[in-house]
Parts: structure tokens; C-alpha cells; sequence
């Protein structure tokens, strides 16, 4: 997959389809053993990160790539005020960029940072600790942590989610208008494909650790062309008490220790072949341009 | 159409050492988390609750198992008022009324089988003969579609829609008309959720039964309820039926509420551009008065429920004749 400068793209799927994973692998965050990551690259701004030694991809984590983490309470050291987790971000930028920021400078960057996220009484919030704090405030702390550094590509990890909505949504607007006057790239981890295409320039759709369908955001909620896809979207409730079931996809995700042969949804889809069980899709182009995971779309 | 629980002037308090007490300053050191709440549950229909989080929709689900006591209010459950002081009404609740935890890991003993999880329930209701204990587990498990085989799983090996049919299992292998579902999908993927909710709905024809279903995802409430209130720091502030308040809100906090409801539709994000104030509620008057937008004089006042016709109500004096 590939992320263009300045733009917001979502990676959505289910729980365990490896969603996670492929952020914290590009940030370089995996613990190995067990994880390994055996071919491939990830090229950033020329270099392959994979090629780095340990202290160059310190230089690029922060300022070059930032993250903010799942759960905003883990992230967060609990022994530390928001001050000072802050100020640690910002001795990172010092560090890298080789900045002279005096201490009173600072505090004017993290109370312009944290206004900017519409923090109320920013003063008050930096005295906090993490528990101290809403879910919604320790979320808008975590991202200021990664935003401080002015990172060119920020990867968000399920930022929205246990957010009451209009939370989730002041915060989408946020990191939309922080997108627009930084020009930080977003990659935006969600299970949520409502909150993805509010957001999103393109998907990814991911499923069994793999990328089902590709393509512009608009293309995919009007016209899925992966049947997995097809059914995550009418999995969405949407009509009143006396609507007819919801059309579920059957099953579970797989267990990934016991994949399937060929293509990996191929037991829980309706459109079901021969050929789906006997051998994984190749990248098929649909009619505008998505790049799908499925024998369906093959030319015949 | 009989209402099968009937809830008036419900108010539950917690008891608050330090923390911000400023805000409830009611009583010494009480915070009504539940606050004069009414609503009904009707036979055959299922009544939503919408609220943010910390609104106190589960305190009343739990009010109505019979695991908090209300401070005051009545509480009537199929025409019998209950009592919280008699241990034998709470009984009677726990009896009547199922109920599905929102966590679905912290809500099974992990250190029992699925099959003994739910054969506690049967134990516990006393109104089955052991014999027919395995009987009566084998129906409840087809009816919410778990595989026999689970029943020798420990939780741990069941994945999160699995888990939640075992709750579910276990809250109606006693026959009862009454489910309480707590968030019973918010921690399960979109696909799994879909199957969950196809299920109740399936169980609730086929068993005749009632929900009283708690969530924080709109478009989960419309699909799910007939009835709905809106809950916002322990005060109801709308009730009627789910298509007049989803597609006619009439407290402010409500049309917020819906306005801000995702949809597939690339639609503009509703944001006034507001602060997220910490502390969203008012300590006198209507709680939403602090950050509503029409929010006038009258509004350090407590509002009443407002009849707006059609079972439709607010608590809001925008629709308060006198003005």
C-alpha cells in the first residue's frame, strides 16, 4: 500500500485482520521475536526503514512518523502530569532538529497545541494525570503528543473508538483541519467504516491479514466490489425496529493459525467457486479502478 | 398493551468522597447518577436507551436487577411494586428479569465451563428439577445459536459474538418475559454484531419476550427499539417512540445527538466549533442548560416532561405552554 503526502488513508477491517499490526510494523514497534517480518519493504520519504539501524529509526519516529496509540490509558504514562509527557515529545523535536526552544517557548507550543484541539482550560489539563482525565481529553493529549513532534505522516490507531459521537466527531474534525493546514499525512486505523468514510480520501480494506479491496473512498461505499466489503457495509444497521435481518456475513473471522486454502473469505462468501478454494485471487482493476482481492472480477 | 416494567421517579445516588462535588452539590457527599427518571417498558416491545458515556444507563439496568437501591422512585415489574428493602422482591426481580452485561470477558466466571455457567441460572431459579437441567441447557443453547459443542468451552476459548450468546443463554434458560440488554454488541465487530442482533430479534418473537436494550450507538437503537429515552447525566430528557425521536428530536441535546449520528452518506461533520467542556451538566436547573444553544432564562430551572403528543416528551421548556 502506498500513503501520498498530504493525504488521509483508512485502514479498515475487523478485529484481527492485522490492521494494528501493519502500523505498529511500519513504525517499527514489533516486538521480534515473535513477530518477523520476513520480505517487503517500507520506503519513507527514499529510505527503506527496514534497512535502519535502530538509533536512524529513532530519528525519523516522532518527527517523521508519528503514532498515536489505541487505548489513550496505556499509552499515557500514568506517573507522569500531561506537562511533562509534552515536554518529553518536544525534547524529541529539539533532539532531532537540533532546536533551541526555551522553556517558555515550549509552554507556548503545548498551550497553542492543546487550544488548537479544543481543549478546555489548557492550563488546567496540563496539572493532570491520565486517570484525571475523560476518555475524550486523554485522546486529544495522546494526539498532541504525536502532533507536537510535526510528524509528516501520522498514524492513528482506533483514535475514535468508546468516543460518544459527537466527541468522535469534534474529534475527526480536528485531526481534518490539522490534515489541511500541516499537510501531515494520516494513516487512519479503524474498525468503523462509518468513521472512515467521513474521513478518508482512500480505503483499504483488510481481511485475514491481507488487503481485500483498494480504492477512493467514495468508490467503495457506493459501489464495494468485494463481496467481503459488500458485506461489511450491509452489516451496518440502518433502517427502524420492522426492518428485515441485516444481511451478516456467516461465520467468524478465521483463526489465522488455521487459514483456509485459496482465497481467504472464501468460506463465509455467498458467491462462493471452485476456483475461490483451490487458489488465492491475484489483484484484479474494477470497472473504476479499485484494486480487489477476488476471482469475480476476473476478465473473463 | 400492558407495560411490563413500569419505572417513576427513579433517583439513584452514589455516595462521593472528595472529587468534584461542586457540580451535585446535593445532600452531603450524594450523587444522584440516575435522577428522577420515568419510563415504561411495554409487553412484546422493546424500549431503548440512548446516553453518552457515564450517563448512568447501565446504573439503571443494574437499579432494575436489583444490584443498586434506588434512594427513591417506584419500580413495578409486571403490575408488582417492589420493594428494595425485602430481600424476597429482589428475588422476584432476579426471577423475572434476564439480563446481558455489557463486558462479555468480565461477565463469565472463567473458571467454569459454558455449560455451567448457564446451568447456574437454573440453579439459582430453584423452579427446575435437576434431571432436566441438560435438557433445558441443550434448547437454550440452539435458540441463541451456539454450537453444542461449546458447552465443554471455558469463555476464554470462545470468541466475542460466542461469549455474548453465552450471556444471553444464561439470561433466558429460566423463561422469563423480560431481557435486559447492556451495550450486549459494543464490544463485537460490525459482522458479528449484525448476527447478535438478527438473533434477538429472532428470540424475542419467538419467546414473546421484552427488552429493555442500553446502547450508545444510534443506528443500533433505531434498528433495535420501538421506544426510546435519551439519557444525558442521569436525567432523561426525551422519550417516544424510535422513528418520532430519530427523525423529529425536540430537546436541543437531542437534535445534536442525531445530527451527529454517522451515516454512509459523506455528509459535512455537525461541530458549533464549541469547547468540549469537561463538565458538561449544570448542577441547578436543566443539566444541558450549561452548554445548550437555546438555552434561555427559564433554564436554571428544573424542566418538567413535557407532553408533546403522541407518547412524545421533553424536558425542555422550550415546548412549555406558559411561555
Amino acid at each position: 500500500m502506498r500513503i501520498n503526502k498530504g493525504e488521509i488513508v483508512g485502514i479498515v477491517g475487523e478485529s484481527g485482520s492485522g490492521k494494528t499490526t501493519l502500523g505498529l510494523g511500519i513504525i517499527g514497534l514489533l516486538d521480534s521475536p515473535p513477530a518477523d517480518i520476513i520480505n517487503g519493504s517500507i520506503t519513507f520519504e527514499g529510505k527503506d526503514l527496514l534497512k535502519l539501524t535502530y538509533s536512524e529509526l529513532s530519528q525519523i519516529r516522532g518527527p517523521g512518523i508519528g503514532m498515536v496509540f489505541q487505548e489513550s490509558l496505556a499509552a499515557l504514562n500514568p506517573v507522569y502530569r500531561t506537562d511533562t509527557q509534552l515536554r518529553e515529545s518536544i525534547e524529541v523535536l529539539r533532539r532531532s532538529q537540533d532546536l533551541n526552544i526555551s522553556s517558555k517557548a515550549e509552554k507556548e507550543m503545548i498551550i497553542e497545541i492543546l487550544n488548537d484541539l479544543r481543549l478546555d482550560r489548557p492550563e488546567w489539563v496540563l496539572k493532570k494525570y491520565p486517570h484525571e482525565l475523560s476518555g475524550g481529553m486523554r485522546q486529544r493529549v495522546s494526539i498532541a503528543m504525536a502532533i507536537v513532534e510535526r510528524p509528516k505522516l501520522l498514524i492513528l490507531d482506533e483514535v475514535t473508538t468508546g468516543l460518544d459521537v459527537y466527541v468522535q466527531n469534534r474529534i475527526l474534525n480536528i485531526l481534518k483541519d490539522l490534515n489541511q493546514r500541516t499537510g501531515a499525512a494520516m494513516m487512519f486505523i479503524t474498525h468503523d467504516l462509518l468513521v472512515a468514510s467521513q474521513i478518508c480520501d482512500r480505503l483499504y480494506v483488510m481481511y485475514a491479514g491481507r488487503v481485500m479491496e483498494e480504492g477512493s473512498t467514495d468508490y467503495i461505499i457506493n459501489t464495494p466490489a468485494h463481496p467481503y466489503t459488500q458485506k461489511l457495509f450491509a452489516a451496518i444497521p440502518q433502517g427502524f425496529v420492522d426492518a428485515p435481518p441485516l444481511p451478516a456475513p456467516k461465520g467468524e473471522a478465521p483463526d489465522l493459525r488455521k487459514l483456509p486454502p485459496g482465497c481467504k473469505f472464501h468460506p463465509r462468501c455467498p458467491f462462493v467457486m471452485q476456483k475461490c478454494k483451490d487458489a488465492e485471487p491475484p489483484v484484479f482493476e474494477s470497472d473504476c479502478g479499485d484494486k480487489v482481492l477476488c476471482w469475480l472480477l476476473e476478465k473473463k | 398493551m400492558s407495560n411490563i416494567i413500569e419505572v417513576s421517579n427513579l433517583t439513584v445516588s452514589f455516595i462521593v468522597r472528595g472529587g468534584n462535588l461542586l457540580l451535585f452539590e446535593r445532600g452531603s457527599g450524594l450523587m444522584d447518577v440516575v435522577n428522577d427518571v420515568s419510563f415504561n417498558v411495554r409487553e412484546g416491545e422493546t424500549f431503548g436507551l440512548a446516553g453518552e458515556t457515564g450517563s448512568g444507563k447501565s446504573v439503571i439496568a443494574w437499579a432494575l436487577v436489583g444490584l443498586m437501591t434506588p434512594r427513591s422512585g417506584s419500580v413495578r415489574v409486571l403490575g408488582k411494586e417492589i420493594d428494595f428493602r425485602k430481600k424476597a422482591d429482589v428475588t422476584y426481580l432476579r426471577r423475572n428479569i434476564g439480563i446481558v452485561f455489557q463486558d462479555p470477558v468480565g461477565s463469565l466466571n472463567p473458571r467454569l465451563r459454558v455449560k455451567e455457567i448457564i446451568q447456574e441460572g437454573l440453579v439459582a431459579a430453584k423452579t427446575f428439577d435437576r434431571n432436566e437441567y441438560g435438557k433445558r441447557i441443550d434448547e437454550v443453547v440452539d435458540l441463541v445459536g451456539l454450537r453444542k459443542s461449546s458447552l465443554e468451552a471455558y469463555p476464554r476459548e470462545l470468541s466475542g459474538g460466542e461469549k455474548q450468546r453465552v450471556s444471553l443463554a444464561r439470561a433466558i434458560v429460566v423463561p422469563r418475559k423480560v431481557v435486559i440488554l447492556d451495550e450486549p454488541t459494543s464490544s463485537l465487530d460490525v459482522s458479528v454484531q449484525a448476527q447478535v442482533l438478527n438473533t434477538l430479534k429472532e428470540l424475542k418473537s419467538k419467546l414473546d419476550l421484552s427488552y429493555f436494550f442500553i446502547t450508545h450507538d444510534i443506528n443500533v437503537m433505531k434498528y433495535m427499539s420501538d421506544s426510546l429515552g435519551i439519557l444525558y447525566y442521569g436525567k432523561l430528557l426525551e422519550v417516544g417512540r424510535t422513528y418520532d425521536v430519530v427523525t423529529n428530536p425536540e430537546h436541543p441535546f437531542t437534535i445534536r445527538l442525531m445530527s451527529n449520528v454517522p451515516g454512509l452518506k459523506r455528509t459535512k461533520i455537525e461541530d458549533q466549533g464549541e469547547r468540549l467542556t469537561e463538565q458538561g451538566s449544570s448542577a441547578t436547573g436543566c443539566v444541558y442548560s450549561k452548554i445548550c444553544p437555546r438555552a434561555f432564562e427559564k433554564c436554571s430551572n428544573s424542566p418538567p416532561m413535557i407532553n408533546l403528543g403522541s407518547d412524545h416528551h421533553a424536558a425542555c421548556f422550550l415546548y412549555d405552554e406558559a411561555n
